[in-house]
């Protein structure tokens, strides 16, 4: 949508956007609302995150029209849009709170619910407070993004196991969860400060291009099958759940050609990079240009492949090479690579923003300095609730399995996030490191947050296995 | 790194200052942030490669090569986290922070302990934030400071030297030194830790219902016993409508020469804790062993009346005045070979039952298998013949054992942590200075204040001008006899 709009490349009136966003907001109400018609049940949680999701997505468009228009009217309805989002969020929290009958900690799921809506109200605070006021054009997407992962993740209420029946579950969640939330807003901050700072667009092009190719380099290298199929998991829609050929070992359908069209997209996506080496190489500003019309065709591509890649995944059956028979597939089954796929459009979507719209956004940011400065302070912030958090767990599992360290790999890497933030902080303090160096620091210390959260849960089990 | 080497390869330097320069090589703060990306390195190896303690030796066959496993073992990359190295790294890092408090912590201690409290010239005319006000005289001047301090909580403090005077006022001094708070409570965490890694344990026991033990399986296979020992009288499981479950529970006494010293009942999340040795609940299920066999039995010529009778293995039933019956043998899971039952497995997948039913009369015993095995025994020969009702399976509780003498060291350096970190960023020194300045030849008299804060300081400027703004109101309000008999005071001085 906001793509769209970016396209017209002239901001004709300020209203066209609000009309649109506003029109897709009522058409997407009136649609769950035929749904809810049908289903007799209006405040299901579905639907409470499904309003969030509409919400958050009119909020994140209108934030990110206001990045490309500059039209600050968008500001005050994008705000309204989160309020909403936030409201409603609030009571799918409430919601599952109540017919859980514990706190929505204990799944990736629940996590996920309650990270979401940290953000957006961290995000509304920061508007309020700092006025940070385009920050939302950096929180709503990875907000949208938490929220379709939360449709694709499993949502059954499960019951608490015996280790997390405690008052510390609560605590260790709350701080963890609040301390994450920090570290992402601090993330957006540092993104900001790099753009008053003056970093170069071609350079911002060149990361964004290398991380998509990244996200389409790791699908295909992993999951690249002969002829130019594609491995997903496979998925049983009546226990919800992946299918495991034997513990642990989970069976993969191949999808045809869906290989290739990765391939391609790979490729596209990796030219803006290809051009940039060039333009520095020849320095030539031609390249440059190519460059960017190459983003711009590889988000058209990008968008091709989510539409395919998720039309392909909820239908259909496919063979495995493991296993006779047709199997079925879902997205859920694939959470990682869809979100990753979602998360490509979206960044080089942020790009096209910065490429067309830079003056308005250096205008409606707040300077540099102040920018590092709340960058610094939101660290302040999320190290300490770390620490607790960390303590908190150590304190849990001392009740729970008898020792309060024990070199799980959660454990280690919510040591190693801590670390990583310690460093940023000794060399701030006492190096004086601010600026651009810190504005990477906090980047990294966010990346290094977000393996913590997902990566560890799923590519290294141990003790959290249930987190 | 780099004055280490260079200390070592300088031929003229005496052994003192070798010391000393690797004593400032260890309190650098570039010393600490290589070892502490060390340690994030290594870390995160320990999570990415299997590590021995958690992972099956099979598994650890089947993810490496013969040769890989074998340079990851003897590298200790597949046990970082007790590997020399990685422990040596932590001592390292402890004596980092050990050098670098003691190298900055004097300094700061004679800015805690000496504060500054009369601000010479040179450091008036650098001092951000200031202001000048116009007074009429010094007393009038240094009473309004005071009255604007005291109204913003502060105790305002007159400084006299022989020469000149002033007012000093501050507060959160402790937010100096809030940082060495936060090292010490670190290396005291470190401290609980190693005083665990060297006289603490970690183990289970596995106890059936009724059964007493005092031996303790180590993590590292060893066995540990225990001056007194530890009895299950009951455990249990509670589920929830799925299946899932959702409580263990244990009653545990500790037993010592026969007598009963604590009793507890215990679940997940709540230990029996005795003589500094921690009993968790971990686990709970089947043992494979028979608690129960509950059986019907009928008379085979149908003279008596049918009666159910619950059975222990090895236990005799009387039946009638003239047949006992024996629970013999129990097998989980069963099969048949040559004439023979075998047990296949200890899971409870197909169980079978051998009784002998022993008649007084006829002096002599039957077999009696449930179910009826042919190749082995006739039932239909036994005076009594039997159906299996039910089954009840004897459960262990499983418990995690551990002693953790340093623990305490671990949980007061977290408290000390969590307030020393809230002190460092939340809790600001400010100081204000205000000196009357008044000039010799005009007669001219101004009040200069300053201030100062640790951090925060644009929060800190908005203080400083909301003092200026009460400093001047105070001027203003204050009565002109008190001023003129004040004035004649300082006159008098």
């Amino acid at each position: 949508m906001a793509h769209a709009k970016a396209e017209q490349q002239q901001p004709t009136t300020g209203a066209t956007l609000i009309v649109l966003v506003g029109l897709a907001v009522v058409f997407l109400l009136f649609m769950a609302f035929l749904n809810v018609v049908k289903s007799g049940n209006l405040l299901s949680e579905t639907n409470l995150l499904y309003a969030a999701l509409i919400f958050y997505a009119g909020a994140g468009a209108l934030y990110l029209g206001f990045g490309v228009t500059g039209t600050q009217s968008y500001l005050k309805f994008a705000s309204f849009s989160t309020w909403l989002g936030l409201i409603a969020n609030t009571a799918a929290i409430a919601h599952r709170w109540y017919e859980a009958g514990h706190a929505p900690f204990a799944s990736v799921y629940e996590m996920l619910l309650s990270f979401v809506w940290t953000l957006a109200a961290l995000t509304l605070v920061a508007e309020k407070k700092y006025a940070v006021k385009v920050i939302g054009t950096v929180t709503m997407p990875v907000a949208i993004v938490g929220v379709l992962l939360m449709q694709l993740l499993r949502t059954d209420v499960h019951p608490l196991v015996p280790a997390l029946q405690s008052t510390w579950l609560h605590v260790h969640v709350t701080l963890a969860m609040l301390a994450y939330a920090a570290c992402a807003l601090s993330f957006a901050l540092a993104m900001m400060f790099l753009i008053q700072d003056k970093l170069k667009t071609e350079t911002v092009l060149a990361v964004t291009s290398a991380s998509t190719l990244a996200i389409y380099a790791s699908i295909v290298s992993t999951r690249f099958e002969k002829w130019g199929a594609l491995n997903l998991v496979a998925w049983n829609p009546e226990t919800k759940s992946e299918v495991f050929l034997s513990r642990g070992v989970r069976l993969f359908v191949t999808i045809p050609d869906l290989g290739w069209l990765m391939t391609l997209t790979s490729l596209v996506v990796a030219s803006p990079l290809v051009f940039y080496a060039l333009a520095r190489w020849k320095k030539s500003d031609s390249f440059l240009t190519l460059a960017n019309r190459a983003v711009f065709l590889s988000i058209l591509l990008q968008v091709m492949t989510v539409a395919i890649f998720m039309l392909r995944a909820r239908d259909g059956h496919y063979p495995s090479l493991d296993a006779e028979g047709l199997f079925q597939t879902s997205l859920a089954a694939s959470p990682f690579i869809f979100s990753g796929l979602v998360g490509g459009v979206f960044i080089s979507l942020l790009y096209l923003l910065l490429l067309w719209r830079r003056p308005d956004l250096e205008r409606s940011l707040p300077t540099a300095d102040n920018l590092d400065r709340i960058t610094y302070k939101t660290i302040c912030l999320a190290f300490p609730l770390l620490t607790l958090m960390i303590a908190s767990g150590a304190y849990w599992a001392n009740q729970t399995w008898g020792s309060y360290w024990s070199w799980d790999p959660k454990e280690t890497w919510a040591a190693i996030t801590w670390l990583v933030y310690a460093l940023y902080l000794h060399m701030r303090i006492t190096r004086g490191w601010r600026g651009r160096r810190a504005a990477y620091f906090a980047i990294a210390g966010f990346a290094v947050v977000m393996f913590t959260f997902f990566g560890v849960t799923y590519l290294l089990p141990g003790l959290h296995a249930y987190a | 790194m780099a004055v280490e080497a260079n200390s070592l390869s300088g031929k003229t330097l005496s052994g003192k200052s070798v010391a000393r320069k690797i004593w400032q090589a260890f309190a650098s703060i570039k010393t600490g942030v290589i070892l502490l990306i060390m340690v994030v390195i290594l870390a995160a190896a320990g999570t990415i490669i299997l590590q021995r303690p958690v992972t099956d030796p099979d598994e650890m066959q089947r993810a490496y090569s013969p040769q890989a496993l074998r340079l990851l073992d003897s590298t200790g990359l597949t046990d970082v986290f007790h590997a020399w190295w990685f422990l040596g790294l932590m001592v390292l890092v402890s004596l980092c922070i050990v050098a670098a408090s003691i190298d900055r912590f004097p300094n700061a201690w004679r800015y805690f302990s000496r504060p500054y409290k009369y601000p010479d010239e040179s450091f008036r005319r650098a001092s951000r934030p200031q202001k000048l006000l116009a007074i009429a005289d010094e007393e009038s001047g240094l009473v309004a400071a005071e009255r604007a301090l005291h109204s913003l909580g502060f105790k305002p403090e007159r400084v006299v030297r022989e020469d000149h005077f002033g007012i000093f006022a501050e507060r959160h001094r402790i937010s100096e030194l809030a940082v060495y708070i936060v090292h010490a409570s670190l290396l005291l965490i470190f401290f609980g830790a190693v005083v665990d890694g060297i006289w603490g344990w970690q183990g289970t026991l596995n106890l059936n219902e009724g059964q007493t033990s005092n031996a303790v399986e180590l993590r590292d296979g060893a066995t540990r016993t225990l001056p007194f020992a530890i009895r299950c009288d009951a455990a249990g499981q509670e589920n929830y409508q799925d299946g899932t479950p959702k409580k263990w529970w244990s009653k545990l006494a500790v037993v010592q020469n026969g007598r009963d010293l604590q009793k507890k009942e215990i679940v997940v999340n709540d230990p029996l804790l005795y003589n500094g040795v921690r009993f968790y609940q971990s686990s709970y299920g089947p043992n494979g062993k028979i608690d129960k066999l509950m059986l019907e039995g009928t008379p085979s010529n149908g003279s008596g009346a049918r009666q159910e009778i619950g059975i222990a293995l090895n236990q005799t039933v009387t039946l009638d005045a003239d047949t006992t019956v024996r629970f013999a043998e129990f097998f989980p899971d069963f099969a048949v070979r040559d004439g023979q039952v075998y047990r296949k497995s200890n899971d409870l997948e197909n169980p079978a039952a051998h009784l002998v039913v022993t008649s007084k009369n006829a002096a002599k015993d039957f077999d009696v298998w449930l179910p009826q095995l042919d190749e082995i025994a006739d039932n239909s020969k036994s005076p009594y013949q039997f159906n299996a009702i039910d089954l009840k399976m004897g459960h262990f509780t499983g418990l995690q054992v551990s002693h953790e003498p340093g623990q305490w060291g671990v949980w007061s350096g977290v408290v000390l942590i969590g307030i020393g970190l809230a002190v460092v960023f939340y809790v600001v020194h400010m100081r204000f200075w205000v000196v009357p300045i008044c000039d010799p030849k005009t007669g001219k008299c101004s009040l200069w204040i300053g201030g100062s804060a640790n951090r925060n300081r644009e929060a800190f400027e908005q203080r400083f001008n909301e003092l200026v703004t009460l400093v001047e109101a105070e001027l203003k309000s204050l009565p002109e006899p008190v001023r003129q008999e004040q004035t004649a005071s300082v006159a008098w001085n």
